[in-house]
């Protein structure tokens, strides 16, 4: 494969047809929140830009993350952002073996030096100079700070190469740690979550591949078109919760009625995450929806922050919480009605009204 | 060393859930032995020990983000015992639905994608089947590997709305699920797995599931393959097979053991035994004893209600963070051929050679209970009464012992909890892969797949032998369950 091939010349080869390659341009760009006219220069930029490789790690994981991305929710975008990535390197998908294998990444992170984006599933655990998770002979921390070392990029998918996640939880028996103390010299992108939810993943891939630039990131580093509202704003629960009206336990009247579940320990009024919005599994369901309160998977620290079934004790009940995060609340005023209306509304919807409104905020200032 | 007597290592291995090395000593064209590395250990167990029994319920799941469902099943059965409680029926056949997806999925994706691959390699280029395998089954190309990634996204919707989320549920519960499907779900419920047995009445079987259930013996299953040889991904594997001689590569210890899978009414639908010499004995579950004489822990050999995961940092005396299960002194081959020969399916003990499972028994094993798992669902959704309660409420106890065993898709998972003082004591996991990925024990008795490795051919110059692919491959290993 030459290095000089473009997005497009890379979907030709894997068969995809030009009508599925705009209709994907559009899709992209609703799912972006760019709005429909972006989608001439996207489909532009896929025809004359060389593909970025991406190189896809594992550390001290569960693999939860592919398991996810696999099942991304639209066919086509799957298929499509599948053969633009190409996972030049990724263990748990790749024909070759072994030392084959581990010559693939070498030859990868040779030959694209410095214009690869490097995509890190799990941690580095440092304890004992990192021999809880060896690959290859050498610690995975090694091999993670060689691949840094030429990337363009870091994507830290997941709430282990974002936070640590439950393998950091006391007492971190291997002082698991997240990505970002360990690399410190390159832009990272944190896609928190446990995992993250699929479209949420193709979504930040595709528009890094698309425009070259990393998103526009929160004051965490987490993508701001996917992590900018709580759970709690887009609850399809929420008039219950504003109504009083609480599920005590599993068992009872209130959990058959489906009524907020904040009493029996929802971490939704503190989590950052597309889930009740977007949705799980194909935009099928999220936790709320199968009668269990959010752990608040994508917060750092939700591991050690006391049980998952004590309710929240720093938020206040009705109207619009003092504490919140202010754009997040000037936005969830500004479509609250839209969002009543739309009780399953799409991930594409959702990512334009909200940019949107922070549009007609800003102007308003 | 000369070309005849070498040591190699195989790995880090691909295509396997986590991170899994092999040494190979070879002499005279096959491996002579093999001793497993799991290099990747979290400590989990530690981490569970001190916190709130429930919060299990979020921790374990995590080990391994491919049988998320089988360690909160495990989980659940393991609190709801503490707490002396058992399911309502809608509860048990919720759970056993979810359940049963993630299994079947995990099926799926070792036969798309992890093991079919292998035998698209070059070195099998002038077989006659071998075309056909790569336009199928090459890794990431093949037409099947997308086509079977759609069908598990879809059959794993049965995950939204029974689960909410996967992987990484929250609804199982240990008095039942907190989803309580009404009529409108049920239907749904039907409706994928009826799509889902559509596709794989096509794709893998190409014949009803029934039929194939019904093939009892090895000369059925010859006839069923020459009628029809060209269709079906269950047919083209019985080919290779044949062609290749995988049934009688890999050969296992002979003694197999599940603990039961999918209790509904008291009855599960694969049973728990002990198979050895075509004897199927009870299960014993005070005779398993962790070994710690290859493994990089500290203690004694212990019953994992007494035992406790140390880890030695000091690496010393062994070659792998796996402990050693042995069931009565003795190892034991889990999973899917397990179950099917435990539940007395005629056809089981017939695919064995020389009274051990091989390649072809095990990815036959697998298949054949997609099959029959499929069945069992549409079974189980048809008898959920929506509006019927689907969780019993329990207290937690102050002190409690007690054990979750069930059977994820690589085969046995057990959680053995302690409850001192409303806390975790002790939390104790062993996995089906620690089962069959053990290192050697007190003994010097090899773990089943380094027992299946002896004899193994190695062609002169392989670096990465196809055989030992083939074998290890066939106990589809999930390395982040194996030592969490």
């Amino acid at each position: 494969m030459k290095p000089t091939e473009t997005f497009y010349e890379v979907m030709r080869r894997q068969g995809v047809t030009r009508r599925s390659f705009l209709k994907f341009c559009s899709l992209t760009a609703t799912a972006l929140g760019l709005g429909p006219s972006y989608m001439s220069e996207i489909a532009h930029a896929m025809e004359t830009k060389p593909r970025t490789p991406v190189i896809w790690l594992h550390g001290l994981e569960c693999t939860c993350c592919s398991e996810s991305f696999i099942r991304s929710a639209h066919p086509l975008v799957k298929d499509v952002v599948l053969s633009m990535i190409s996972l030049d390197y990724d263990d748990t998908l790749m024909a070759s073996a072994g030392h084959q294998a581990e010559a693939a990444l070498q030859d990868t992170i040779e030959r694209y030096k410095g214009n690869y984006i490097l995509a890190v599933e799990g941690n580095p655990p440092l304890n004992e100079d990192g021999m809880f998770c060896i690959i290859g002979g050498k610690p995975f921390v090694d091999q993670l700070r060689h691949a840094a070392e030429n990337a363009k990029a870091v994507i830290s998918w997941g709430s282990c190469a974002s936070h640590g996640c439950v393998q950091a939880a006391r007492p971190n028996p291997t002082q698991a740690t997240p990505v970002h103390k360990v690399i410190t010299d390159k832009p990272i992108i944190k896609v928190p979550g446990c995992p993250p939810i699929a479209e949420v993943m193709t979504g930040v891939i595709t528009y890094m591949l698309t425009f070259d630039r990393l998103p526009e990131l929160d004051r965490t580093g987490r993508p701001k078109m996917f992590y900018s509202q709580r759970i709690h704003d887009k609850c399809y629960r929420r008039p219950h919760f504003d109504a009083g009206q609480f599920v005590e336990s599993f068992d009872d009247e209130g959990a058959r009625r489906g009524y907020c579940l904040y009493k029996v320990g929802c971490k939704g009024p503190t989590t950052y995450n597309a889930c009740s919005t977007v949705r799980w599994n194909e935009g099928t369901s999220f936790p709320i929806q199968a009668g269990h309160g959010c752990i608040g998977c994508s917060e750092d620290g939700f591991w050690d922050k006391g049980s998952w079934y004590a309710r929240l004790q720093n938020i206040q009940q009705f109207g619009i919480e003092a504490n919140a995060d202010k754009i997040g609340a000037t936005v969830a005023a500004g479509v609250g009605g839209a969002v009543a209306v739309h009780a399953a509304i799409s991930a594409l919807k959702r990512a334009q009204i909200k940019r949107q409104s922070v549009a007609e905020n800003e102007e308003n200032v | 060393m000369t070309e005849d007597t070498r040591r190699i290592i195989a790995g880090p291995f691909n295509r396997v859930e986590g991170d899994l090395e092999i040494r190979l000593d070879i002499a005279g064209g096959e491996v002579r032995s093999a001793y497993v590395n799991s290099p990747l250990f979290r400590g989990f167990e530690q981490i569970l020990e001190g916190k709130d029994p429930r919060d299990a319920l979020t921790i374990v799941p995590r080990i391994c983000g491919i049988c998320s469902i089988s360690q909160s099943v495990a989980a659940s059965r393991a609190l709801a015992a503490a707490q002396g409680i058992l399911p309502p029926p809608n509860g048990e056949r919720a759970a056993a639905i979810v359940h049963a997806a993630e299994n079947i999925a995990d099926h799926l994706t070792h036969f798309h994608i992890f093991f079919m691959a292998d035998f698209a390699r070059a070195v099998y280029a002038n077989e006659p089947w071998h075309s056909e395998v790569v336009e199928k089954f090459k890794a990431k190309g093949g037409t099947l590997v997308g086509e079977a990634l759609n069908a598990r996204s879809e059959f794993l919707h049965i995950m939204g709305i029974l689960a909410g989320k996967w992987p990484h549920t929250l609804s199982l519960q240990p008095g039942g699920v907190t989803k309580a499907p009404d009529q409108r779900d049920r239907i749904r419920l039907l409706a994928i797995i009826r799509q889902f047995r559509a596709w794989a009445e096509t794709s893998i079987f190409a014949d009803t599931l029934e039929h194939v259930l019904e093939i009892d013996s090895v000369d059925a299953l010859r006839a069923w393959h020459a009628r029809d040889a060209g269709r079906g991904s269950l047919r083209l594997f019985l080919t290779i097979s044949d062609a290749l001689g995988l049934d009688r590569m890999g050969p296992g210890p002979g003694r197999f053991m599940s603990y039961g899978a999918y209790p509904v009414d008291g009855a599960p639908l694969f049973p728990a035994g002990v198979w050895e010499n075509g004897v199927i004995a009870p299960l014993d579950t005070s005779l398993i004893v962790e070994d710690l004489a290859s493994s990089w822990m500290l203690g004694q050999p212990a019953h994992p209600f007494e035992g406790r995961t140390w880890p030695d940092e000091a690496m010393a005396d062994g070659y792998s963070w796996c402990k050693a299960p042995r069931l009565g002194g003795e190892t034991a081959e889990v999973g899917a051929f397990a179950r099917m020969l435990i539940s007395g399916h005629p056809l089981a003990a017939q695919l064995l050679h020389a009274g051990a499972a091989n390649v072809r028994a095990r990815v036959v094993g697998r298949l054949f209970e997609i099959a029959a798992t499929v069945v069992a669902m549409e079974r189980w959704v048809s008898e959920i009464i929506p509006g019927e309660t689907f969780i019993a409420r329990g207290r937690m106890p102050e002190s409690a012992r007690a054990t979750g065993l069930i059977e994820a898709a690589r085969g046995s998972l057990g959680h053995w909890l302690v409850i001192e003082q409303g806390r975790i004591a002790s939390y104790q996991i062993i996995a089906p892969t620690t089962w069959n990925f053990s290192p050697r024990d007190a003994l010097g008795t090899p773990g089943p797949v380094e027992q299946a490795l002896r004899g193994a051919r190695v062609l002169p110059g392989e670096t990465t032998p196809v055989s030992v692919q083939h074998i290890v491959r066939s106990f589809d290993p999930c390395m982040v369950c194996t030592v969490h």
